[in-house]
């Protein structure tokens, strides 16, 4: 086993950060290795979700042609989707993480850890607000569009996926990366159920020492690292998508 | 609108159906394994460590990170006497007793002292350690020549949240009674920081936070200038299901035969293990 350097006395800052980064460095790197982890699940898995909730959300009823069924089957999908988005939306996700957590964990089931219940909880959430962030895309898309298809014989459906979902996806990337940015900083109220994210890897490693300020600012600055990091290659995508609008128009 | 409460109502009334749960014993024959809940943040009662060592073990799903401390030391001397293996969780203290009712673990070995509104939705062993109530305040502030509770008059007080020492701040006459916060590690820093002038701890705590910031001090009171608590309140004890009775009944029998030399001695040791600076 390595000889740890003694704990710095307590007005030396930099010195009792470097003593904490080096004593806790596995703490610090399994908690970046989490917050990603919850990051870049939520957000694919929200985004996939939203898709299904979208498809719910924007389903037309047909008064004429659509029987009493099928009108039913549409008016509870999209009543689900609402209602769905407006839940999850209007709470915050710390108290969605303690419902799901315990709420779930009498059942005692071997598997739901903290970690399944905090990935569950920022999934659910993340596809509320991507659901959204796809509605306004389709609201962005020019009515003409749909009326056109229709007029060429497109159904409603097949021009909802060919022409309208598709521009109004690609249109929410942006908006769909940044929530990734949002879910790097917002996953550390999952410490409150016990994921060991960077938020909680840093609370322990302060639970001898009780030098948090020196702690949480390793850990705003490996947050800000992140962030930074992603928000750039989000703008690389912005003129990504850009270019090949031009070159679409050309 | 409506529906949205409907739906609301739908799963508050499926998690307190969930949390009614089921009303079996703990099986002791047959059961392998029990599950204690800590903090991980209560030193020296238990705190996290990366460190595999004698004294430390592993925390539940979470891999390369350990628990060490006092009650870790007797979480494990009871799993050798009842022969079952030790799984720790870290769960936050404030969600201790909920996790214990919702059968997320089968026990609390925590540091938490039995007090009687807590033993009113969960069951206690007998006391496992003894300590007092002392004061930590900042070594250069208005408060560290204090030597009875009159002394904190006008002083702004903090505790952690659902704490026995939270409910004591109400013996400072004079004194502020601040928003409690999470954990130890934060009072700490809150009185380091002067945004409090002083919390209550148990001696032990005070004394693990005294040797790794020098710039804290304890205020110790003598006997009958302290707080007025009950007997069960300065006493730490393992928390368990109502209906756990048999398991209560071993736990009792494993920590009867832990001396109260042996336990100042756990205690002194666990001290030892935390960094001094």
């Amino acid at each position: 086993m390595m000889i740890l350097a003694s704990l710095p006395p307590k007005d030396e800052f930099l010195s009792t950060m470097w003593y904490l980064v080096e004593t806790y460095s596995s703490f610090f790197i399994r908690g970046v290795v989490i917050t990603l982890l919850l990051s870049v699940v939520g957000t694919a898995g929200g985004f996939i979700l939203s898709l299904f909730l979208t498809v719910l959300r924007t389903q037309e009823i047909d008064q004429r042609r659509d029987r009493l069924g099928s009108r039913i089957i549409k008016r509870i999908g999209r009543g689900f989707a609402k209602t769905y988005i407006t839940v999850f939306r209007g709470t915050p996700m710390i108290v969605q993480a303690m419902i799901f957590y315990y709420g779930i964990s009498p059942l005692r089931l071997s598997w739901w850890t903290p970690l399944v219940a905090g990935l569950t909880v920022v999934t659910l959430n993340t596809t509320a607000y991507i659901a959204e962030v796809i509605r306004s895309g389709i609201n962005g898309i020019d009515k003409g569009q749909m009326e056109a298809a229709r007029s060429l014989g497109f159904s409603r459906r097949d021009a909802m996926f060919l022409i309208v979902f598709p521009q109004a996806i690609k249109h929410s990337l942006p908006s769909i990366a940044n929530e990734f940015i949002v879910n790097l900083k917002d996953t550390a109220v999952l410490s409150v159920i016990g994921v060991f994210d960077l938020f909680r890897a840093t609370s322990s490693a302060t639970s001898s020492n009780f030098r948090i300020v020196e702690g949480f600012f390793i850990a705003a600055i490996i947050y800000l690292i992140l962030t930074y990091i992603t928000g750039k290659v989000v703008q690389k995508l912005d003129v990504l998508l850009e270019k090949k609008e031009v070159k679409a128009n050309a | 609108m409506k529906r949205v409460f409907v739906v609301l109502m739908l799963a508050v009334s499926l998690v307190v159906l969930a949390a009614c749960g089921s009303d079996e014993q703990f099986d002791l024959e047959n059961e392998t394994e029990f599950v204690v809940g800590l903090e991980a943040a209560y030193a020296p009662f238990n705190w996290s460590t990366p460190t595999d060592n004698d004294f430390t073990y592993p925390l539940h799903a979470q891999n390369g990170v350990y628990v060490d401390g006092y009650d870790v030391v007797i979480a494990q001397q009871i799993a050798d006497e009842l022969g079952l293996t030790l799984v720790v969780k870290a769960i936050e203290w404030d969600g201790l007793i909920l996790a214990l009712l919702a059968g997320e673990i089968d026990m609390i070995i925590a540091g938490m002292s039995p007090t009687a509104e807590r033993a009113e939705t969960v069951a206690f062993s007998d006391e496992y350690f003894r300590s007092e109530q002392v004061m930590v305040v900042a070594t250069d502030g208005d408060y560290a020549d204090a030597t009875s509770l009159a002394d904190f008059n006008g002083a702004r007080v903090v505790a952690q949240l659902g704490t026995l020492q939270d409910a004591l701040i109400a013996q400072l006459t004079g004194a502020t009674r601040l928003e409690p916060l999470d954990t130890y590690g934060m009072l700490a820093t809150a009185v380091s920081t002067n945004a409090a002038d002083a919390f209550i701890a148990e001696l032990p705590v005070a004394q693990g936070m005294v040797a790794s910031n020098s710039n804290l001090t304890i205020i110790q009171f003598t006997e009958g200038n302290g707080f007025v608590v009950s007997d069960e309140d300065v006493a730490v004890a393992v928390a368990l299901r109502q209906e756990d009775i048999n398991l209560l009944e071993a736990v009792n029998g494993v920590l009867a035969s832990i001396s109260i030399e042996q336990r100042n001695a756990i205690m002194q040791a666990a001290l030892n293990r935390q960094p001094n600076a």
